[in-house]
């Protein structure tokens, strides 16, 4: 039977993927590295880069065949592992970099630009392995270049793990002097999260957890152009109004999302994930979620409303998202980070969007404080009160919240780091000096909220 | 006649001609999976039917451009199945559905040629299976 598709359907569905940026930010295959694991760390790290090669190959012909089949640009082609710590290997650092370097090598000769998982879950204590796995994250993202980390370091049903904060505060002071020669890049592909999720399939945050099948299909949506220009066009309505033109976007957007992975998951005959309807931006013009901001009827993202203009706007993408998809899993929502954003980057160089407003807004948004980058002569005390403040806002709301900060290596407030690429330019935020380091010190575990006694 | 009817009328048939007459019982199974089987037929993407393919050309209005395109088209064994074209702000805009089944070049093959064809028109082109369209517009 033909479907008879309007003018209008047509004109504005190419529209959509023609003009307005729209992309499907990536297709994430998933893969349990779990049976990988041997005594001898040569061995596992053998039988990683095997595995991966094995079964990730095909993806990258697969989906831009897809893609091209269905007129729909996809950005990126990504991999998430199960988070090494539990790759059964010596618990010793140097263990782990071996896995790491494993991991970058089969990740570039098959042509991925990321790889998440070089990961540990520590919200209520650390394992001997996953001691050994963060002690050994400066060097491991120092000698690869397609690694991403990450730590879970707090949950809403545990609490805080302080002792993992600080651990992480040092090691990303470490990871910065070692990486200062590109801007101290290593810290960029870190994220320290509350309430990881196990199916995200954004970087740098993406592992593959262990509820998961042996080998899944993710995808990321994103299309902060589209929900732009959707505002644009809706003009003066009123906010309910407003609300229900993003949902309109989100629905569409989601809806191309999730075809393009049952698509590929058909054709590589792998089950189907999650999409993940998070509004991601690309340091592209017109791709930008602070431009959706200032749409709504700010003057500049960090004006006062900004962070109800992000409330609205994350819950209506969930919404929208919810009615197109029964597959909706991830962070979904809406990102914030400030280098890949064009929008935040004039906010900050025009010093009306502080790290406190930004803070406030990440309790609204899916993620947290992402990409900014500070002074690198920040103490570690410092940078985990920081770190403990945002991740203590998901512990509390039941949500995730993450850091990824760049104590950028010998720059001051003010200054800039480039990093190129999809990670942009951050400037050098300022960030208070005031000590919090004996509380930090103090250690131990800030107890789970009473609203975790929930059965 | 619904879907189950026509299940009880083909298996009463093959009991006829097959065998002693069957229980109701084994009857009322052959009939279930028979509905299942046409069932798992009609879900089955692109069961029964070809897989379409819109194409849209969008520029300046000029004298042959339909024709230009349709040659092209009809050159390559493709079928069109609906043609409709409007002007918007000033630029010609044509849209077609196709039917790229009986094709003698892939899609991509198809798509450059259609490329290669604008060319000289100066017109923009765009082919991709409905796919998107429908993921988008139906629900």
């Amino acid at each position: 039977m033909t479907t008879a598709y309007t003018q209008r359907e047509i004109l504005e569905t190419l529209r959509m993927a023609e003009l307005e940026h729209f992309d499907v930010r990536t297709v994430t295959m998933g893969i349990n590295l779990l049976d990988c694991a041997h005594d001898d760390p040569r061995e596992a790290g053998r039988r990683v880069y095997e595995k991966l090669t094995r079964h990730a190959r095909e993806l990258p012909q697969t989906v831009t065949q897809i893609a091209d089949e269905l007129g729909i640009r996809v950005a990126n082609r990504r991999i998430s592992v199960s988070p090494v710590s539990l790759i059964a290997t010596k618990p010793e650092p140097e263990s782990y970099v071996i896995i790491a370097r494993e991991i970058d090598r089969a990740a570039s000769e098959m042509g991925f630009d990321f790889v998440g998982g070089y990961s540990a879950l520590v919200h209520a204590g650390f394992t001997k392995a996953e001691e050994a796995l963060i002690a050994s994250i400066p060097q491991a993202l120092s000698e690869t270049k397609r690694l991403c980390s990450s730590v879970n370091a707090g949950s809403s049903r545990t609490g805080l793990n302080m002792d993992a904060v600080l651990k992480i505060a040092s090691g990303l002071k470490e990871t910065a002097y070692l990486t200062r020669s590109e801007g101290s890049i290593g810290c960029a592909k870190f994220v320290v999260f509350a309430n990881a999720v196990e199916d995200n399939p954004f970087m740098a945050g993406a592992f593959h957890g262990t509820g998961l099948p042996e080998i899944v299909i993710h995808v990321g949506v994103s299309g902060p152009g589209v929900v732009c220009q959707a505002i644009k066009r809706a003009g003066p309505c009123d906010l309910r109004e407003l609300a229900d033109v993003v949902k309109r976007a989100a629905f569409k957007i989601t809806r191309v999302g999730e075809l393009i992975g049952r698509s590929v998951a058909s054709r590589l005959d792998l089950p189907f994930g999650i999409v993940d309807l998070s509004l991601a931006p690309t340091p592209e013009l017109g791709d930008s979620v602070g431009e959706v901001l200032e749409a709504m009827g700010l003057q500049r993202t960090g004006a006062c409303g900004s962070t109800a203009a992000l409330a609205l706007l994350t819950d209506a993408v969930k919404k929208g998202g919810a009615m197109a998809t029964s597959a909706v899993g991830g962070l979904s929502g809406a990102f914030i980070p400030v280098s890949e954003d064009a929008a935040m980057i004039a906010a900050v160089e025009e010093g009306v969007l502080s790290l406190e407003k930004l803070e406030a807004m990440t309790s609204v948004c899916s993620v947290g404080l992402d990409m900014v980058a500070v002074p690198g002569d920040t103490p570690a005390e410092t940078l985990a009160g920081f770190i403990a403040d945002e991740l203590m806002i998901g512990v509390i709301n039941h949500k995730t919240t993450a850091v990824r900060v760049i104590p950028a290596y010998g720059k001051k407030a003010g200054e800039k780091v480039s990093f190129g690429g999809l990670l942009g330019d951050a400037p050098i935020q300022e960030l208070r000096t005031l000590s919090c380091g004996e509380f930090v010190r103090r250690g131990g575990l800030i107890p789970a909220p009473v609203t975790s006694l929930r059965n | 006649m619904d879907r189950e009817a026509l299940a009880y009328g083909v298996a009463e048939i093959l009991a006829r001609h097959l065998g002693p007459e069957p229980s109701q019982r084994v009857l009322e199974a052959v009939v279930a999976d028979m509905v299942l089987l046409v069932e798992k037929q009609e879900a089955a993407p692109g069961a029964g039917e070809h897989r379409l393919a819109v194409l849209t050309v969008l520029g300046h209005n000029q004298k042959g451009i339909v024709h230009a395109f349709s040659e092209v088209l009809a050159e390559h064994g493709a079928d069109i199945a609906d043609i409709n074209q409007t002007i918007v702000h000033g630029n010609f805009a044509m849209m077609m559905v196709i039917d790229p089944s009986g094709c003698d070049v892939d899609l991509a093959g198809l798509k450059a040629v259609l490329k290669k064809r604008a060319e000289p028109l100066g017109v923009g082109v765009f082919l991709q299976y409905e796919d998107m369209l429908r993921a988008v517009n139906r629900v």
